[in-house]
């Protein structure tokens, strides 16, 4: 059982390379911890910083308040599943689940025991005899989760361990890991850039960008209140259209104008637009909360030019071209057909409507 | 047709260049004095007479001894001094680039330079004439080639599974001796039997540093170059003798070195 605690945690390669700039992050007992983010924003670095395979520049690691940062990460009780799994190649799987139990000169029956455990439970009993590199990736995918798992340690750190398998074993994979997560109810901090893997595993999710942390929450709670246009943009395929917009109507605060249409304001949008009358705005409108027909409560339409129409098999993308020249994508029933240059009408649901500073990015809430 | 013959009749080709020297070697050894140096050659009676006659009637088996002796002798030490120079190089860059260049660069020394330096210092320490001041010599040979090499073999691919094995619970020491050394093994054994070889076939600080007993086989073979000629036969039966343990050597060197570089680990 462990919490993690990351305070002004910050890493400097060499001389001038940030990998990690200043973040502070705490997992909680038990959580299940995304680190998402694109290629090159530090989470490798994070997640080795933990670990403490990566010297930290400054700020402190902690681990149920005591900080680790010069403890040996022999010592540390954290076990780490590595993208390329770096097996022991010159032993058996038997081998590499024992060799962190040898080392803590567990009984010779108690070992036997775990190994045989833990090989039933990721199904790789047949396998105990074989070399690494006798395996296929998905199997020494589960024998480098089993010689995570066989050690029981505080808490798992695993860095994009799926990310080398294929689409349908990734998606086994991860309803695998939840699973294990819910049995185990330890603490797991995982690496990913992929968002769905980021949605639908993680209790919560740390979003970083350029060595910084951008938000952290729950999946659906970041999902609907992403708090600027990258977490905004990131999150979901396709991502959430921003828009280039003005404030405007008769107080210059009643609609938001994507000329020709003017989208009515809600009252709660208003008073979060506060003091913005008549100003530039950045639209958040989600693919999803888009459609063809007027089925939310509040709702305006917009005319787009079809440019594209992606069949997705359940679902179909429509990509379209507003008057304006701007693009918007909308996620339609899979029954959806247009040709290319035609007109469509496209129904928003006004609740839905997402405001970001068209300077800053950052999102535009009632505070 | 041709397409087909022509590489072969190349192959061929090359093959006798390479060849050939070795065979007549092996063809001079089985001939006794007088045939071996007739023109045009006479192939005469095959007989191993010669090499009977250089290990009863010279010191040639001693040389031999002395050889094994020095050359296991330096790679055993060398070995495990070489892999420590080259994992503190490939994983904490002690000394930085500018260390390796030094180390690098007393290779570049021509060895008759260091011979006369060393031929002094041995004078005093009265290791002259000695096998245990021939192994120090030829370490000054060995120990930086072979750090040199290995540096290459405690890659990167080592070093994740080494973060692996730290994380599980080793410490720096237990990583080295149970992941480090026994993953780059294939690399290891074969910087070894270069070493061995290259111990083998040293001749300069032999010829100045050792004595008569303690001369090694390159040494050994020149002394058949006497004053009253070649004796071409018996030392065609010498360098046979003294080529031949490298003969055995290579095969495995080769297996080695082709694992050591490719590793397999993480593939
Ligand atoms: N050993 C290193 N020396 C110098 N710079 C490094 C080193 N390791 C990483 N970096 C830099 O630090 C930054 C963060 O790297 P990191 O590996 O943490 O990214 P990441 O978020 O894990 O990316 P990815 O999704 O591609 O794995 C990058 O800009 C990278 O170039
Ligand atoms: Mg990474």
């Amino acid at each position: 059982m462990a919490e993690i605690g990351l305070r002004n945690l910050t890493k400097v390669y060499g001389q001038d390379v940030t990998a990690v700039d200043s973040i502070d992050l705490d997992v909680r007992d038990g959580e299940f911890m995304v680190l998402l983010g694109p290629s090159g924003c530090g989470k490798s670095t994070t997640l080795r910083m933990i670990a403490g395979l990566e010297a930290v520049t400054s700020g402190e690691i902690m681990i149920d308040g005591d900080v680790v940062n010069d403890v040996d990460p022999a010592e540390r009780d954290l076990a780490v599943v590595f993208q390329n799994y770096a097996l022991y190649p010159h032993m058996s799987v038997a081998g590499n689940l024992s060799f962190g139990l040898k080392l803590r000169k567990l009984p010779r029956d108690e070992i036997d025991r775990r190994i045989a455990a833990t090989a039933d439970m990721l199904g790789i009993g047949d396998l105990l005899k074989r070399r690494p590199r006798q395996l296929s990736g998905g199997q020494q995918q589960r024998v480098a989760l089993g010689r995570a798992l066989v050690r029981d340690p505080a808490a798992f750190l695993f860095d994009e361990p799926l990310s080398n398998l294929d689409a349908k074993l990734r998606a086994a994979m991860r309803t695998e890991l939840i699973k294990l997560h819910r049995m185990l109810g330890k603490t797991i901090v995982h690496v990913t850039h992929d968002q769905v893997e980021a949605m639908t595993m993680g209790e919560r999710i740390c979003i970083m960008r350029d060595g910084r942390i951008v938000q952290v929450g729950p999946p659906l709670e970041v999902y609907r209140n992403p708090a600027d246009t990258f977490v905004a943009g990131f999150l979901a395929s396709p991502p959430m259209n921003l828009l280039d917009a003005r404030l405007g109507g008769e107080t210059g605060l009643d609609e938001v104008e994507l000329p020709p249409v003017g989208l009515p304001l809600l009252a709660r949008h208003k008073e979060a637009l506060q003091g913005r009358a008549g100003g530039a705005i950045t639209l958040g409108i989600r693919p999803e909360d888009l459609d063809v027909e007027p089925s939310a409560a509040q709702h305006a339409a917009m005319t787009v030019t079809v440019v594209a129409v992606e069949a997705l098999g359940p679902e179909v993308i429509l990509v379209g071209a507003l008057p304006g020249g701007q693009e918007v994508s909308a996620r339609l029933e899979s029954d959806f057909a247009a040709p290319a240059g035609s007109e469509v009408q496209l129904h928003v649901d006004l609740e839905r409507l997402h405001f970001f500073d068209t300077d800053t990015g950052r999102a535009v809430t009632a505070s | 047709m041709v397409a087909q013959l022509l590489p072969h009749a190349v192959l061929i080709a090359f093959s006798a260049a390479i060849l050939l020297p070795l065979l007549w070697l092996l063809r001079v050894a089985l001939t006794d004095k007088t045939t071996a140096y007739k023109i045009p050659p006479e192939w005469g009676q095959a007989s191993i007479g010669n090499f009977v006659e250089i290990f009863t009637g010279y010191p040639f088996f001693n040389y031999f001894i002395n050889s094994v002796t020095v050359a296991i002798g330096a790679t055993v030490i060398a070995l495990p001094l070489a892999a420590a120079i080259a994992y503190a190089f490939a994983r904490y860059n002690t000394g930085g680039m500018s260390l390796r260049l030094v180390v690098l660069s007393s290779q570049m020394l021509p060895p008759v330079i260091l011979v006369l330096p060393l031929f002094t210092l041995f004078l005093k320490a009265q290791l002259l004439n000695s096998l245990v001041g021939l192994i120090a010599a030829h370490l000054t040979i060995s120990l930086p080639f072979l750090a040199w090499l290995l540096v290459a073999f405690f890659d990167r691919n080592i070093a994740l599974v080494e973060e692996a094995a730290r994380v599980d619970g080793a410490t720096r020491l237990q990583t080295f001796l149970r992941i480090t050394l026994p993953v780059a093994a294939p690399g290891i054994l074969a910087a070894g039997l270069l070493s061995f070889i290259l111990s083998w076939n040293e001749f300069l600080f032999a010829l100045i540093l050792s004595g008569p007993q303690t001369n090694t086989l390159p040494v050994g073979l020149s002394s058949f170059q006497t004053h009253r000629g070649v004796d071409i036969s018996l030392l065609s039966a010498a360098t046979i003798c003294a080529i031949l343990p490298v003969f055995v050597l290579l095969p495995f060197m080769r297996r080695y070195l082709i694992k050591g570089l490719s590793l397999g680990a993480l593939k």
